[in-house]
């Protein structure tokens, strides 16, 4: 091998390092036995709770760590290990501080919903599958390295593939996860392939060692640096679900159990975010330019625009005549990731350089609005039977509360005040003003304004449409998550600098995303 | 003494308590609502008056709390409220009227299944309107302002099940949505451009007034338009003004609250608050004031073909704020704002006064109804009040207003005043048509449709009654606003424009305009009480004894032909054209956007046929796309 690839193993300091991590993995074990020996009788809702516990006490060991990395006056910049393959900063520890927050929500949806499903047979897999998606989710936003971060790619979908189909009674589920499956292997193959050219053309699979051969790779090899980085976009593209990569997300979260579908939108699409983000940074793409600006750098961040601007609008206009709740919730998160690809594809310039703070907050915005508006959606479906917007009609009267808190939800979605959606939005579109992309500031506009065409068909649905009259229970562990979501974007709506504070005292693009050595 | 000034910001907490508290108690108290709702808007008008008192004072200055909401990294964003005395003024407009409005629904509503929602929703309004008048800055203005939207659409769509009540609701967010869009970009590039990105109303004053090109001209001009076309969508003015007849279909206190005194002149409020962005763009005002002219004649002269009572009062709407609007292009924000306020107390009073009226008789058509003077007396004598009042005959409320928007056109574009002139004409025949087919005359019950006639079955023009005390006493109480509101500013005294810009007041007498406006305020009414008014049986005995007296008569009718020919058919079938062009060019316009965005929506549906084959198909093509453009730009530059 052309650089130092051999991985040295796991020592015992660097399994410090990986507590978080290396919890969930004792938790998930743990459980598997559990499951196995408990008694039938027994409710699993059990294996529920202590899987919310793992994903809790790892997201505090995270939170410790970041923490301690960030005291006193300095940054203390990355802690490397397994051969430099894995790394821990704050870039990371923010990603995964949220993928974990929004598992453990996707948790308690999980225990307010499974119990009563009878399509789903083992109601312990469902909670602690989780935590092996969760780990995955975590090693892409911590490696530093193509393979790793394969690794984590994989193990987050392979699990999340076994998770959608959880409910083995029902012929749409399998039917879902089947499509998962392929359409997932086929962005893998993109992925892989892309991969191994950057790999022939660098000789390294470390994204340091992949920048530093950058330039002279670009000289020799430009088209198959184009071939590398286009064929992983592509592949991201379809785990992200940007269209025009996006076609599968509808039929598989209309298959998956609810709960399910909030994991994918959010946790799984953050976490391929994560990723685009590092490879594109790490590697130094973007400085992979000539002098009057051009080169396979500025491509490829246009691309990730086209993209982000192609799901924006697409996402929205196909919602427009969508009346399925969990169709017309994938089309957003569609357009939504056209949102998110925004700060990514800006690239950093002289004038703009915050793209990483506004991609967290409107992240963690979207997490919290989105797993809300899931929150909400099971309650409403168990109520009514079916997933059909029709199912909203009333529902002012049904339970005037939860009405109240979609209200938010859809405020935020719609990226109108007071809500973490619209601080969200207003990042970005003021960062692509700042690095003067005015095309794409054109096109989170008009998608915006088209999106408030489907978002308010709720509200019409749950102001002013007569249904039965009958007031709908809310399940307590749901009720939570509704209404820690519903605080959540106010706060983020009310008071916005306190994440982006947060965010700006403990990241640093220098520190955290390139390497210093 | 600034004591109440100070604590202003309780002013709109009261509404939004009883609105919370109306929400939680849920829809079995029935009485709760009317109690709840009428004495949160009586404690805000009791404190609006104590504000306004303050005002008064010799030493009152604008007084301004504000606190750092958002910091983040760099710049801060502060909220607050600011009392000046605009907002007071604004502040007893909107409280005055939805007092009024409170009480008179425990009438109207009285029977209706859910009003203590509708209690609840117009808590909420009030709260939402209130904050926007107390806002100090745009951007809390903006949020408010899609709050007030928000209100109104739930309250125009209140009778949902009639579908066209939905649709009305449906139409007013969206339409009035294309222009919250615009003046969102126009807040963002204020932002931009403001030195430390300051939104407040004070530094947008002081920025823009004493501008030394600090921003450059031409982004003035544009962030001027944008906030004007915002203002097109909330005030109903063109091309935007078509969601606000339809609006007609809420529940008519709601219409008289949101859709004449309060809602619809937050266009005319906002400008007046950054009028000074509009006196550094001469283009800007020019546009404000066309449109503004434009949209009175073109809304009054529709008013004259329509025969539902609450769209006359409507277009009638639409044509008045197109005064306004056309005051403030003028440079007399003062003089908008002056008529904003008449305007307010008796397009309410007509308002509820046509509510009455629709009450009794339980149908909105003006040909179905008249003789309805003998049993309504008190309903009558007040809409008369307001009739006179918006018609501009003095000593009303409407001609000391609208004469001050004359006298700034007569002095500064001729062509807008003999349009204004034409409008009020129009408005004076208009209000004689309603008021001649809805109260006198005889009951046209029975008439046509004979027993399946609806309006027979419930009472018929013929059968009706004047309407409880709960709604006759605010008629009434507007009645007596829309008498005395004008003398705050008369020709000889100009004491409010003086009073809200804080300069020295100044008499604009200008014969011209008072003759004018007098003379095209009688002309309209004596037009319109020829046509609809006389009785044209005439006695034959005059024909026996003066057969000259006839033939002049005769003649004379001949000349009323000519009359009707030139003003009233022609304006009618000037009225009618434009209407149509309102329903099919400008509303096909709207249509068109919305199924161009339909059918690219069908089309990226079409995708999702559930097989993978297609959807991986999709993405290699999304590939081969994308490598496509990137070649393609390439060869661009």
């Amino acid at each position: 091998m052309p650089d130092n690839t051999g991985f040295l193993p796991l020592t015992w300091p660097d399994m410090l390092l990986m507590a978080p991590e290396l919890l969930l993995g004792v938790g998930f074990i743990a459980l598997v036995v559990l499951d196995l020996f408990l008694p039938r009788r027994i409710s699993r809702s059990w294996i529920g709770g202590l899987t919310l516990a793992s994903l809790l006490g790892a997201a505090l060991l995270v939170w410790l760590r970041m923490n301690e990395m960030n005291v006193g006056a300095g940054d203390a910049g990355v802690l490397s290990l397994l051969g430099d393959s894995y790394r821990i900063d704050d870039f990371g520890s923010l990603m995964k501080l949220i993928f974990l927050l929004g598992t453990a929500l996707v948790v308690l949806l999980g225990l307010g919903t499974a119990s009563r499903d009878d399509a789903i047979t083992d109601k312990g897999e469902y909670y602690y599958l989780l935590l092996p998606a969760a780990i995955g989710a975590m090693a892409m936003a911590s490696s530093a390295n193509l393979v790793t971060l394969y690794i984590g790619l994989e193990l987050m979908s392979m699990t999340s593939y076994v998770l959608v189909a959880m409910r083995r009674r029902n012929d749409r589920s399998a039917e879902a996860a089947f499509k998962y499956v392929v359409t997932g292997s086929i962005s893998s193959a993109f992925i892989l392939f892309g991969m191994s050219y950057l790999y022939g053309v660098t000789g390294s699979v470390q994204l340091s060692g992949i920048g530093q051969a950058l330039p002279m790779a670009v000289e020799n090899y430009e088209a198959f640096v184009y071939v590398g980085f286009g064929m992983m976009l592509a592949g991201f593209g379809v785990k992200v679900a940007a269209a025009p990569f996006h076609a599968w997300s509808l039929d598989v979260y209309q298959g998956a159990p609810t709960p399910v579908a909030a994991f994918l939108t959010v946790v799984s699409k953050g976490a391929t975010l994560a990723v685009v983000l590092r490879i594109l940074y790490s590697t130094g793409l973007f400085a992979a330019i000539d002098a009057s600006g051009k080169g396979v750098g500025d491509d490829m961040f246009f691309a990730v625009l086209l993209v982000a601007a192609i799901a924006m609008l697409v996402g929205t206009l196909a919602a427009l005549r969508q009346l399925n709740v969990k169709r017309l919730l994938a089309l957003s998160g569609v357009a939504n990731a056209g949102y998110l690809l925004v700060p990514i594809g800006l690239s950093i310039t002289m004038v703009h350089s915050n793209n990483v703070t506004e991609l967290i907050f409107y992240l963690a915005a979207y997490l919290l609005m989105t797993i809300g508006a899931f929150a909400v959606l099971t309650v409403v479906s168990r109520a009514v039977g079916h997933d059909e917007l029709r199912g909203f009609a009333g529902m002012y009267y049904r339970a005037p509360w939860t009405a109240a808190a979609m209200v938010i939800f859809l405020l935020s979605l719609a990226g109108l005040p007071i809500s973490g959606g619209f601080f969200g939005k207003l990042f970005i579109l003021l960062g692509a003003a700042n690095a003067k992309a005015y095309w794409i500031v054109a096109a989170m506009v008009l998608s915006s304004v088209i999106s408030y065409y489907f978002y308010f068909g709720f509200i019409r649905q749950m102001f002013m449409r007569g249904g039965s009259e009958e007031r709908i229970t809310i399940p307590p562990a749901i009720g939570i998550v509704i209404w820690f979501c519903a605080a959540g974007t106010l706060i983020l709506g009310v008071y916005p600098e306190l994440l982006v504070e947060g965010i700006d005292a403990v990241f640093s693009f220098q520190g955290d995303l390139m390497n210093v050595e | 003494m600034d004591f109440y000034t100070k604590s202003a910001w309780v002013i709109p907490l009261i509404p939004l308590a009883a609105f919370l508290a109306l929400t939680a108690l849920g829809r079995n108290y029935r009485k709760a609502g009317v109690i709840i709702g009428t004495f949160a808007a009586l404690a805000s008008f009791a404190m609006s008056v104590l504000v306004l008192v303050e005002r008064f004072g010799q030493d009152a200055v604008d007084y301004n709390y504000s606190f750092d909401w958002i910091r983040i990294s760099g710049y801060t964003l502060e909220i607050g409220f600011e009392v000046t005395n605009l907002t007071a003024l604004m502040l007893i407009v909107v409280t005055f009227v939805a007092l009024l409005v409170n009480v008179y629904s425990a009438g109207y509503m009285k029977n209706d299944e859910r009003i203590t929602v509708f209690y609840g929703y117009i808590s909420l309004f009030t709260f939402s309107m209130l904050g926007l008048v107390l806002s100090d800055n745009m951007l809390s203005l903006y949020i408010f302002w899609e709050l007030v939207g928000v209100c109104s659409f739930l309250l125009v769509g209140f009778w949902y099940t009639k579908p066209a009540a939905k649709a009305a609701a449906k139409k007013a967010f969206i339409v009035t949505r294309i222009g919250d869009a615009a003046l969102l970009i126009g807040i963002l590039l204020l932002f931009w451009y403001m030195p430390d990105h300051a939104l407040g109303f004070t530094m947008i004053e002081s920025v823009f007034e004493g501008q030394g090109g600090i921003i450059a001209t031409g982004i003035t001009t544009v962030i001027a338009l944008l906030i004007f076309l915002g203002a097109v969508g909330k005030s109903g003015q063109f091309p935007l003004h078509v969601w606000l007849p339809d609006a007609m279909e809420g529940p008519t206190p709601i219409s008289a609250l949101i859709h004449a005194a309060t809602m619809v002149a937050a266009g005319v409020y906002l400008l007046a608050r950054t009028f000074p962005i509009f006196e550094a763009s001469l283009f800007a005002s020019d546009v404000v004031a066309y449109v503004g002219g434009f949209t009175a004649l073109f809304a009054a002269t529709i008013a004259l073909a329509q025969n539902d009572l609450k769209r006359v009062l409507a277009y009638s709407t639409i044509s008045q704020l197109g005064y306004m609007f056309m005051a403030i292009g003028l440079g007399s924000w003062t003089g908008g704002i002056f008529h904003l306020f008449t305007h307010a107390f008796f397009k309410a009073l007509l308002f509820l006064a046509a509510g009455s009226v629709i009450h009794a008789v339980h149908t909105q058509n003006i040909q179905e109804m008249g003789g309805l003077h003998a049993r309504m007396r008190i309903t009558t004598a007040t809409f008369a009040v307001g009739a006179l009042a918006l018609a501009g005959i003095p000593p009303l409320a409407g001609f000391w207003s609208k004469d001050a928007i004359m006298a700034v056109a007569l002095e500064q574009n001729l062509f807008l005043f003999a349009v204004g002139l034409a409008a009020a004409l129009c408005t004076a025949l208009y209000m004689t048509r309603v008021f001649v087919l809805v109260f006198l005359g005889k009951p046209k019950t029975g008439s046509e449709g004979g027993l399946e006639s609806p309006t027979v079955r419930a009472g018929g023009a013929g059968g009706a009654k004047e309407s409880p005390r709960t709604m006759t006493l605010p008629l009434v109480v507007l009645a007596l606003a829309a008498i005395a509101a004008g003398f705050v500013e008369t020709p000889w005294n100009g004491w409010l424009g003086g009073w809200l810009s804080g300069e020295e007041a100044v008499a604009h007498v200008s014969p011209a305009a008072i003759i004018g406006s007098i003379a095209v305020a009688a002309a309209g009414i004596y037009l319109g009480w020829r046509f609809y008014g006389s009785d044209r049986t005439r006695p034959a005995v005059v024909k026996e004894a003066a057969p000259w007296l006839a033939r002049l008569l005769e003649r004379k009718y001949y000349v009323d032909e000519a009359y009707e020919f030139v003003f009233v058919r022609g304006l009618r079938a000037l009225g009618t054209l434009l209407g149509a062009f309102d329903t099919y060019i400008i509303g096909g316009l709207v249509k068109l956007a919305g199924s161009a965005a339909g059918i690219s929506g069908k089309m990226a549906l079409r995708l999702q046929n559930g097989s993978i084959g297609t959807y991986s198909l999709a993405a290699v093509i999304g590939m081969v796309v994308l490598a496509a453009a990137i070649i393609g730009r390439r060869l661009l530059s």
